[in-house]
């Protein structure tokens, strides 16, 4: 990962927080983004403190001018973009209610910042890798957009919404040296799981467990994997 | 300096003022107006049909520098006064905080401070002569001004634009390297589709780099020869590779817009891989690189008209122009193409 520049949204809190910081220990230069500027600039600084190079912008990466912004900021400081991980999601009203009560515009605003955002970011940033024709785009995915689950609302369907955009452009991709690549981390102890499952009993990982896969998609050992989903917390070996 | 221009008539209707995709077509559906270099003669057709022109071998070379927000209205304060609403459009980037800028005032001097917003002010350290043009230092540099330019300025559109088209118009697909002022707009009509299609079939296809500067100071008393318009420009070492395979085996190189002509000429002559260019190319100038152009259809007078008499005759280009005239091809960055090969 040495040198190598690592895009990654959603980068404050969570699973977003420990790949910024798991980069930053492996050398990588990084720009990060979120909606939130102090968080943000929280991690920028952990991450620095590791050694590493970063620029945080804060930007809502559901609105295109905030991705060009985002991601033209990064290209004039580091002149290319070799990883980039769609991270950066909401899960919407908690308790998340079910389909049949699910407010219209909470459901749009939720396929807006999950699924929208992987489209734009996603858009943007391959024309950086398509010049070099390399690059290792991660998508962050769930459980609950392979399988439908009642009561996991539109958060599910925007991870299916993700899951498909990962295989039309892991499609489109082919012919090129950019591989597009998704991974469900599982269950893991974030702000974001205790909005999902408010009582929850059992015990979790921590997002920095889970970091692995996500450094091995991004790393040259992973250059022929193209469109295929990974569980960070299953027992197959990749 | 600017020798006998091409002059020609050309009707208002035949200003582009919309963009391709809001005028129900794709980008890479506009017309295309291919001449043939030796002998003037002319084909009309759709751009997507590019790749039956070239052939295997033939290198493409596309300008890949994205548009910036280059206008931006500031307050102004000078001798302990503070008018509101100057408006101040960037020119060229000199260093990581310095910059070139159009000032839309009168009277402008050296000490004045200029506030875009509450973090961020320039002052202005120069004046270019003769121009409006003046020289800003600003708080901010690098990343953090990018950023700034990015929160509050609007793309440059001109006076035939009637709808405030948001920066994304201004973009070709392909543009990764932040610094334009005005779109490298030759490029526009190129879809990853089409760049796909030409790939499949053995055209090669590579991006260097022009920061294009501010083309028109508002107003005509104030012109800009190309010598007085520098540009930044980086031709990558293994793009030089490239060309030089490319010649070595006869095959053309075609360039996309007056911005990679004015690029590659400059390498050709300097042998500098990166610099800053104000190279003029005119119907005198022996092209060394360029064995083709892909280009918009240029304003009469304008020098980038000049350039292309370095490709084809003034009379035959002329005549193509009368021609595209006659058959209502649209004019200006959101307009038609014209391939010279």
């Amino acid at each position: 990962m040495k040198n190598k520049v690592v895009m990654i949204t959603g980068a404050s809190k969570g699973l977003g927080r420990a790949l910024t910081l798991a980069f930053a220990k492996e050398g990588a230069k990084l720009s990060i983004c979120a909606r939130s500027e102090s968080d943000l600039l929280k991690v920028k600084l952990e991450a620095e403190s590791l050694g590493a190079k970063v620029v945080a912008v804060t930007a809502d990466v559901s609105r295109s001018q905030d991705v060009d912004r985002f991601v033209s900021v990064t290209e004039a400081a580091y002149g290319q973009i070799d990883v980039l991980i769609n991270n950066a999601s909401m899960l919407g009203p908690s308790p998340m209610p079910l389909l049949l009560d699910y407010p219209e515009e909470d459901f749009a605003e939720v396929l807006r910042v999950n699924a929208v955002s992987t489209f734009l970011v996603t858009k943007r940033v391959s024309l950086s890798m398509l010049e070099r024709n390399q690059g290792s785009i991660i998508n962050v995915t769930s459980e609950a957009g392979h399988i439908g689950y009642a009561g996991w609302g539109a958060y599910g369907v925007s991870k299916f919404a993700v899951e498909g955009i990962t295989q039309t452009w892991a499609d489109e991709f082919s012919e090129t040296g950019i591989r597009i690549n998704m991974v469900d981390p599982g269950e893991m102890d974030t702000d974001m799981h205790k909005l999902a499952v408010p009582d929850c009993d059992y015990p979790l990982a921590k997002p920095e467990e889970v970091v692995d896969i996500f450094l091995y998609l991004a790393s040259d050992r992973a250059k022929s994997i193209n469109g295929k989903r990974f569980s960070a917390q299953s027992e197959e070996e990749v | 300096m600017v020798d006998n221009t091409l002059d020609f008539y050309l009707p208002n209707e035949l200003n582009a003022s919309l963009p391709p995709e809001e005028r129900g077509i794709r980008r890479d559906h506009v017309r295309m107006m291919a001449i043939d270099r030796n002998y003037g003669k002319i084909q009309h057709d759709l751009f997507f049909n590019l790749p039956e022109y070239l052939q295997p071998g033939d290198l493409v070379i596309l300008n890949n520098s994205r548009t910036i927000p280059a206008v931006f209205q500031a307050k102004n304060l000078s001798n302990g006064k503070m008018r509101a609403n100057v408006e101040v459009r960037l020119a060229r980037r000199i260093t990581e905080d310095t910059w070139e800028a159009l000032i839309v005032q009168d009277y402008t001097k050296i000490g004045d401070i200029f506030i875009f917003a509450p973090e961020l002010s320039a002052m202005v350290i120069g004046l270019k002569e003769k121009t409006p043009l003046a020289i800003l230092k600003f708080e901010k540099k690098g990343s953090d001004l990018l950023n700034m330019f990015y929160s509050l300025g609007e793309p440059v559109r001109y006076e035939y634009i009637n709808h405030p088209w948001d920066l994304d118009y201004y973009q070709t697909v392909f543009a990764s390297h932040p610094g334009s002022v005005e779109m490298p707009s030759a490029g526009r009509a190129f879809s990853w589709e089409l760049l796909f299609t030409l790939k499949q079939k053995g055209i090669q296809v590579d991006f260097i780099q022009l920061h294009t500067g501010l083309s028109y100071l508002l107003d005509d008393k104030w012109h800009q020869t190309p010598e007085e318009n520098e540009e930044e420009y980086h031709i990558s070492e293994q793009t030089q590779q490239k060309i030089i395979a490319t010649k070595t085996a006869g095959k053309r190189i075609i360039a996309v817009g007056t911005t990679v002509v004015r690029a590659l000429e400059t390498y050709a002559i300097s042998g500098e891989l990166s610099g800053v260019t104000n190279l003029y190319i005119n119907e005198h100038f022996p092209l060394r690189i360029a064995d083709g152009i892909i280009t918009g259809l240029h304003e009469p007078e304008a020098s980038h008209l000049d350039m292309l008499t370095a490709f084809i005759s003034k009379q035959h280009l002329l005549q193509a122009y009368g021609h595209a005239i006659d058959a209502g091809y649209l004019w200006h960055e959101f307009g038609d193409m014209n391939l010279i090969i």
